[in-house]
Order: structure tokens, then sequence, then C-alpha cells
């Protein structure tokens, strides 16, 4: 065999190792637990594969359903808020960072790469009723009553914190790679900083964004330790019931189900999101 | 000289033979028959050039003479010996890579001392070759010099240096010249020729550049689309050329349709040209002929001369030359080419919209098939 | 919001409220000063990034027991943290697991690279969507789909259970990093290497890999940094004992107070902020010296 020949069937039986162990250990781990949605617990309370759609009419009663709606509600709103977060922030480090741009994008990333649950629990110490913020709230004359943790805003401000860098990321480089003189035309157009940015900035930006919304959004439906440190029984999220079905509750099926709705948002998500740019892409060829 | 012990010919045991001969090349890529059939042999110590445009399947074909690319089907000879199952380290063969390929994390020296590393040679030899050879290619003094801060001309001299070290009996070089600006481009042709002289390797020389090929060939292959339309020598290429593509891919072609009668071609808008007898055609058939330019006289006609009425549509100064567009029959244009000997004012020159008796030798009717 | 001064200046809020017409003779002036809203924001959102890790860094050495008085400064918590058997004996675990992925995703997401970038096969386009799934699956997904795999094979958790898991999920993120480098070598250096009278082998030692190697180091930092810190994902997989740190951290802030997680959350945060500093600076600073030697003369 010629080595022209022996060189391309190399480079095909690099891929078998990595292929394989994916798809042992990832793909075929994730049928299962389509499998088990499907199933039932015996006497003893163990899993057992079965074909019942118990699980997922389990799922669509009020007690999960609403947990499901919530999540929903969180996830949206911390992806919203991180939008609204990262455009000035990447807008200033792009466009006024000067020299100093990459030392502050590190900065920006350094503290993720820190434990994500050490930094939630800084969270927890730092706003619990006896901590430090609560402390000087009441001097300053709040009532007794208002809490900042165990509440709904809680929980989605730990969200904003946990995933906000996937977003700062993506806009920050759809900036960078912006052509500067646009703003600037925007700006002979339209006069107003705000009129430039929305329709100027925001349009030209929206690969980045789309980006980042996806990369906060799926995390974020499937986090279930800032609902567990920040917030309260009321504001579990799917992430919290999957996690008490495999450890406290034992109800594996059930726990099954739960994911593998999760695993459906993101199909939907990750559709959307492909749809979207590749209409995008379409428009911009044209 | 130092025994090779990587080569797997022995050019004095088969001399005589082609350095390179392709026998019944093919190469298709899925669907894509990207080279067809191909027969090619290159005579030992030539200057031999592949010529055609982008696609055309001269890239490829280099790349099965040096191992990178396996043949769909037939054989790959060097010196005579089969090699189409060689690896490319088992060939006696270097190549010049379009991108240069230099090693980018060794210096100049180790760069071109590569091949010889990997032949073991002694420490004082590669020395004394290295040095010799950076100074063939004027880059003495910058040995312990990075790629990175080379420049373009530059790169391509080390990428030839480490080629040519090696001392290989064929030398493969892919558009070597295709990323330098002109002056330094022609600088190199120049250097290239030389070389190939001096030491007396085989080059094989890929480009799309007609000018280049011309210039610095013993042998030019033309193609197209996989084939090999014609091979000989730059004037043969030139002044012959056997085929519509390959006269119209060398230089202007001048093209001229019609049926052949009665000794000469009727044009379109029944414009009469006595041709005289056209080699290879017969009564009746539909020709196409081709004329150079610079072979059509406005002045000093003689009888012998194919003549025609022409009407000036262009006039287009350039230098040393001047070229005219001539409409010698409904939608039929001539360039013609006359040098400014002594039509040095503008005032001397044909303007457009003039008529002119112009004309050109029968020989210099190119049938074309 | 808006500061009122001697001079009227344009600013995004102001321009917000309706008034940019009368600003618009000043549109000339504003290109290169920066809007302060936005810098406001940027400033706070730096504050706040860090403030939970002061927080826990600041507390880590606090004299009292207490998570919200501060009292003085002690090392007294650092001095629990080295003494307790387990919790030392999990930092070990976690240092383990995180070297045993990062050899194995680099390695492995290594000849993917390659694989991906060369490879001319139909085998190529399922490779990649199969390895890039987990870069979108939120983490409690590839932890419940791997604690199915494990116990459906009668597996039970444990340490190698973790350490499989671990080295699945990096694959993904190693192989996106080397893939893109793969992709900017120019493919004709190993065969100018092999043209030169190189064996493929020795193409790859003497030309790929060093090219490569800088890539590979960086990304096998980064991995061990994200294993090492990695939680929900351990939190499935692994078994009773031997815990991972960040599971033990988890455990302790759940079922009780134990002021010694500070110092132990300081500690891994050091460690992680280091090793990412060392991830970014280090290839710049070898490569610089690695292009200078010729590290295989023959």
């Amino acid at each position: 065999m010629s080595s022209a020949k022996k060189s391309d069937r190399l480079w095909t039986w690099l891929l078998l190792p990595g292929t394989l162990w994916m798809s042992v250990f990832f793909v075929s781990a994730l049928a299962l637990v389509v499998a088990l949605s499907f199933g039932r617990t015996d006497e003893l309370g163990n899993p057992r594969f079965s074909n019942t759609l118990e699980n997922i009419r389990g799922i669509l009663e009020w007690t999960y359903l609403r947990v499901i709606i919530r999540s929903l509600v969180y996830s949206v709103s911390a992806t919203a808020i991180c939008l609204l977060i990262s455009y000035p922030v990447a807008y200033v480090i792009a466009r006024h960072g000067g020299r100093y741009r990459n030392a502050l994008v590190a900065l920006i990333v350094i503290p993720f790469f820190a434990n994500y649950l050490v930094r939630m629990y800084g969270w927890q110490t730092l706003l619990s009723d006896d901590g430090v913020v609560m402390k000087r709230l009441r001097d300053l004359g709040v009532s007794s009553d208002f809490h900042i943790l165990d509440t709904a805003g809680a929980v989605i401000g730990g969200l904003v914190y946990g995933y906000i860098v996937f977003m700062v990321l993506p806009v920050y480089a759809s900036l960078q790679r912006m052509d500067g003189s646009l703003i600037e035309a925007g700006r002979d157009l339209y006069g107003s900083p705000l009129r430039t940015f929305l329709t100027v900035t925001v349009p030209a930006t929206r690969a980045g964004a789309y980006a980042g919304i996806v990369l906060v959004f799926l995390p974020a439906m499937g986090d279930f330790i800032s609902a567990q440190l920040l917030g309260g029984p009321d504001n579990l999220m799917i992430g919290n019931l999957i996690q008490d079905k495999f450890f406290a509750g034992q109800n594996w099926p059930l726990g099954a189900a739960l994911t593998m709705t999760l695993m459906l948002l993101l199909l939907v998500c990750m559709f959307a999101y492909l749809r979207q740019t590749a209409r995008d892409s379409r428009e911009a060829a044209r | 000289m130092t025994a090779d012990t990587l080569t797997a010919t022995q050019p004095t045991a088969t001399a005589g033979r082609p350095a390179v001969e392709l026998v019944g090349i093919g190469k298709t890529y899925g669907e894509a028959e990207v080279v067809k059939d191909l027969d090619l042999s290159v005579e030992a110590g030539t200057f031999f050039s592949m010529l055609g445009p982008s696609g055309c399947g001269k890239t490829t074909t280099l790349r099965m003479i040096g191992g990178f690319v396996d043949p769909t089907r037939g054989d790959v000879l060097l010196h005579g010996e089969d090699v189409t199952d060689l690896p490319p380290n088992r060939r006696d063969v270097n190549t010049v890579f379009q991108s240069y390929a230099l090693f980018d994390h060794l210096s100049i020296w180790d760069n071109v001392a590569f091949g010889l590393r990997r032949k073991r040679t002694g420490k004082a030899e590669l020395r004394q070759r290295v040095g010799e050879m950076l100074e063939l290619v004027q880059l003495t003094g910058r040995d312990k010099d990075m790629p990175r801060e080379l420049s373009g001309g530059q790169k391509q001299r080390v990428a030839l240096a480490r080629a040519l070290v090696n001392r290989p009996s064929v030398l493969l070089l892919d558009e070597p010249l295709a990323a330098l600006d002109l002056k330094l481009r022609r600088a190199m042709q120049v250097e290239l020729k030389r070389i190939q002289r001096e030491v007396g390797i085989t080059f094989v020389f890929v480009t799309h550049d007609q000018d280049e090929a011309l210039t610095m060939s013993d042998q030019i292959a033309v193609m197209n689309e996989g084939r090999i339309h014609q091979c000989g020598t730059p004037e043969d290429i030139y002044e012959r050329p056997t085929t519509a593509f390959v006269a119209g891919f060398i230089g202007t072609a001048n093209r001229m349709t019609g049926d052949y009668r009665d000794g000469g071609l009727v044009l379109a808008g029944d414009m009469r040209l006595r041709t005289g007898e056209l080699e290879g055609c017969r009564e009746g058939e539909q020709v196409t002929i081709a004329v150079r330019p610079e072979k059509i006289w406005i002045s000093d006609l003689t009888p012998e001369m194919v003549q025609t009425d022409g009407l000036v549509k262009a006039t287009v100064y350039g230098g040393p030359t001047t070229t005219y567009l001539m409409e010698i029959a409904p939608g039929v244009e001539l360039a013609v080419l006359e040098q400014n000997l002594q039509r040095a004012r503008t005032e001397d020159r044909w303007t457009d919209g003039e008529r002119v008796r112009i004309g050109w030798l029968p020989e210099h009717c190119l049938v074309l098939h | 919001m808006s500061v009122t001064t001697a001079r009227p200046e344009p600013a995004v809020a102001s321009a917000a409220a309706g008034t940019s017409r009368r600003r618009r003779r000043r549109r000339g002036s504003g290109m290169d000063r920066k809007p302060r809203f936005a810098v406001a924001v940027t400033a706070l959102f730096f504050v706040l990034l860090y403030l939970p890790i002061a927080a826990v860094v600041v507390f880590s050495f606090n004299t009292k027991k207490s998570l919200t008085v501060f009292d003085g400064w002690s090392l007294q918590w650092y001095r629990a943290f080295f003494n307790d058997r387990e919790l030392t004996h999990s930092l070990g675990t976690s240092l383990e697991v995180a070297a045993v992925a990062m050899v194995g995703s680099v390695v492995i997401g290594a000849a993917l690279a390659f694989g991906l970038v060369r490879a001319r096969s139909r085998l190529g386009a399922a490779a990649n969507a199969i390895m890039l799934i987990p870069l979108i699956t939120p983490e409690i997904v590839t932890g419940v789909a791997s604690l199915m795999l494990f116990k459906g094979v009668y597996l039970e958790p444990g340490l190698a259970t973790l350490m499989i898991a671990e080295t699945t999920f990096s694959i993904s993120y190693v192989t996106v990093i080397l893939r893109a480098r793969v992709a900017e070598l120019n493919p004709e250096i190993e065969e100018a290497a092999m043209d030169l009278g190189a064996s493929r082998m020795q193409a790859v030692r003497l030309v790929t890999l060093p090219l490569m190697w800088p890539a590979m180091l960086s990304s096998a930092i980064l991995i061990f940094t994200i294993v090492f810190d990695d939680f929900v994902l351990a939190f499935f997989t692994t078994g009773v004992s031997p815990q991972p740190l960040s599971v033990r951290i988890y455990s302790a802030i759940r079922f009780g107070v134990q002021p010694s997680i500070n110092a132990v959350g300081t500690l891994m945060l050091v460690a992680s902020i280091l090793l990412i500093v060392l991830a970014l600076v280090l290839p710049r600073l070898l490569g610089r010296h690695g292009s200078g030697l010729d590290l295989f003369k023959s």
C-alpha cells in the first residue's frame, strides 16, 4: 500500500479511540436515560426497565410541571439579565479598554476557574440574614421582614453570577470583530448613542448574543446549586428535583424522565439556535 | 559523493532512462477525475515545466511524482525504477512547496540541514554542504534566524536550499514563485535557471504563468482538465500549437473560423481569406486557424501574404510595442502587435476608425484541432 | 444617575431620556469619550464578581468560628484543614482524578483533533457531532447519564467511575481547543519532513509535536483545573469514599457549618487561579525558547 493511502487511513484510525470512548461512555449513557424514563421501581425500590408512561404522566402533573415552568422563568430571566449586563461590560472593554483589554478579559475569566461551589457559598455567607450585607441594610432601616436569600431573586442572581462569563465572552468577541466605523456612521445618522446601539451595534453582534444565550440558558436550566444554597423551598428547580429523585427520594425512573425533559429542551434550543444562525448566514450571503 | 543510504534508485545503473516517467497515470477523487490517463517523460538534466490553468491537475500530477498522492491507476518511474508504491521519504526526489512549508520551530540552518541529518551525514560534511547551499541561495550569515523573521523571497530560497542540499536526482517545484512580487519573481526565475544549469539536476516545475514557463523551460507540458494537450519545447508550444486550448492559453491566438473552400477560408459576412492550402483540411470542412499577433504586418506587405482589410477598433500603446485591435469581418477581431521602431510618435501610428491593409505569411496560419 | 455639571454632556442615560435632539450638535466630540453608564456597570460588575471570593478569603482567616462576624486574623482553619485526615485525603483524590482525566483527555483529544481535521472519511462528521454534544449538555444530564451507565453495568460508583466520567467530558474541551491548533498547522510541513527523508513517525515527532505541544500543555493545565474544581458530575459519579474535595465541601455546606471550608475554598481558589495563569503564560514563555533549541540533533 502506498504511503499516501496509508496516511489517509492513519487519520481515520486516530478518530477511533475518541469516538469509541464517547459513544460508550456518553451516547449510550444518554440512551439509557431515555430508556429508563419508561421504567418503574420494583418492590425493593430498585429501578427496572419497563414500558410504562406513568413517569411522563407524573411530570405533567402540576407539582412537577410548576417546577419546570419555574425553571424556565428563572433561566429566561437570568439569560435576559446576563444580556443586559454583558453588553455594557463587553462594550467598554472592547472599545475603551485600550491595551488593558486582554488583562480585563483575563480578570473576568479567572474567577470562573475557581470553584463554583465555593463562590456560591461566599454569596450565601454574605447575603444570609446574619451576614454582612443584611446587617448593614438593617442598620439603614430596612425592615426585618426583608430577606435577600430564600427568594426567587436570589436564585436568579445566583444563576446570573454563575454563568455570565459565557455571555460576556461571545458578545465581547463579536464586538471586537465588528467594524468600529459602523458605530460612527450610526452616530451620524441617529445622533443618540442609545439609538445607535440598538439599531447598529446589537444587530451586528447578534451572533455573539445568540451563542451567549445558548451557553447561559442551557446550563442554567440544569443548575441546582443556586436554588439550593440561595433559594428556599419555594424556589426549587428541575435540577433539585432530579437530585432528590436520585439520592434522597430514590425514584430513578422519575428522575430519568425529568432528565429527559431537560434533554428535550436542550434539543429544542439547539434546533432554534441552528436555524437562526443558518437563516442569518443565508441573509448575509445574499 | 557520499553514499546516500536512503535513496532507492541508482542513477548510474539505469543511465539513459528518463529521469521521470509517468505511464497511464490517472487520479480520481470520488466523482471527480482530476487527472485522466497521462503519459509523461522527462529527460534527465532538463528544466521541465507543467503549465496550465488552476484546477488542470498539474499540482496533483507533481504530487504523484513526489509520492504525496497515490495514483488511482498507472505507474511512476524514476530513472527506470517503479516507485509507485514508495513513500516520499524513500524516493530520490525533493520538493519545494508552494507554501514553502518551512519548519517554524527550527532555525534556517536546521531547516536546511534537516534532510542531511535524516541521512546521518557526518558533521563536517554536513557543515560544508549546508554552508555551500546557503551561499548558493545568498543567505549566508542568516543561518541562526528563524523562518518568521524572513521575507517571502528569503523563505523561498530557504525552501530551495533545503531541497537542493540533498542532491536529489529530481527536484519538484510547485508554483514556488507564485507568492512573490513581479520584480522578485523575475530575479528568482533567472536564479533558478542558473542553479539548475549549474547543478545539473532535473527540475520539474509547475506553474500557471505562461511567461515563466516559456522563459525558463527546456520542455513544457501544457495541461488542461487533467490531460496533457501538448508537450514540447517553448518554441514548439508557441509557434506550433496543436490544439485550440494551447493556442489560446499561450499568448494571443487570433482565431478565425470558417468554411475551407477553394484554397481559402470563408469567414462571417462572406469575407474570403486567401490562405492557400491548409494542411490536413478537406474541402467544405469548417476549419479554425490562428495567427500570432506579431506575425501580422501592417506595412511592407508582399504578394504571397494572406491579405485582408482591417478596421482599427482600438490602439493600445505598450512602450516598446503597440497593439492594434482590428476588425476584418463582422465579429472577427485580430490583435496585431507592432514594434514601435518607426512609429515613435502618436501621429505616426494608426488611429481608431482607420482602414488598413494587413497581411501575414501563409506558413503562419496555424490550423487548430 | 446623570450627574449635573457646568457643561451639558450627553450621556447614554440622558439620551435615553429623549433629549438626544438637543445634544446633536455635540455628536462630533463624543466618539472617544467613555460612556459613563456603561463604565459604571462594568466597575460594579467587577466588584460583584470578586466579592464572594473576597468574602471567602477574608473569612478563612477569621479567629472566630462565625461566618458573619469578622474578629481577627488567624490561621487556625488552615491548620485544621491540614490536620483533618479525611479532608487531605479528599484533596489527594481530587488531584489524582484531575491528573488521570488530564492525561487521558489530552491523549485521546489530540488524536481526535488530528482525525477531525485531516481525515476525509464520513466518520469525521459523526465523530465531530458526538464530541460536541457534551459541551452543550448541562452537567446534571451528563451526571445522571453517567450514573445510570455505571449502575447499568453493575459498576459501583467509586474512584474508577469518577475518573471515567471526568475524562469523558474533558475530551470534548480538549478536542475543541486542539482542533483549532491543528487546523492552523500547514499540513505540508509533515509532507516536507517526509520528502526530506523522515518516516511518518519521525515527521510527527520532529515537526508536528514541537508545534503542537504549547497548545497541548495549556489545554492540559486547563482541563486539570476544570476537573479539580468540578462538582456536579463528581457528585453523581462518586462513591461513599474516596470523595473528591468539591463533593466534601458540598456536604459540609449542606449539613453543617464548617469554617474550615473557607480555608479549603481559599486554597482551591488560589490553586485554580495559579494554574490558569500558568496555562496562559507558560506556552508563550517556553515557545520562544523552545524554538531556538534544536532538540533533535542527530
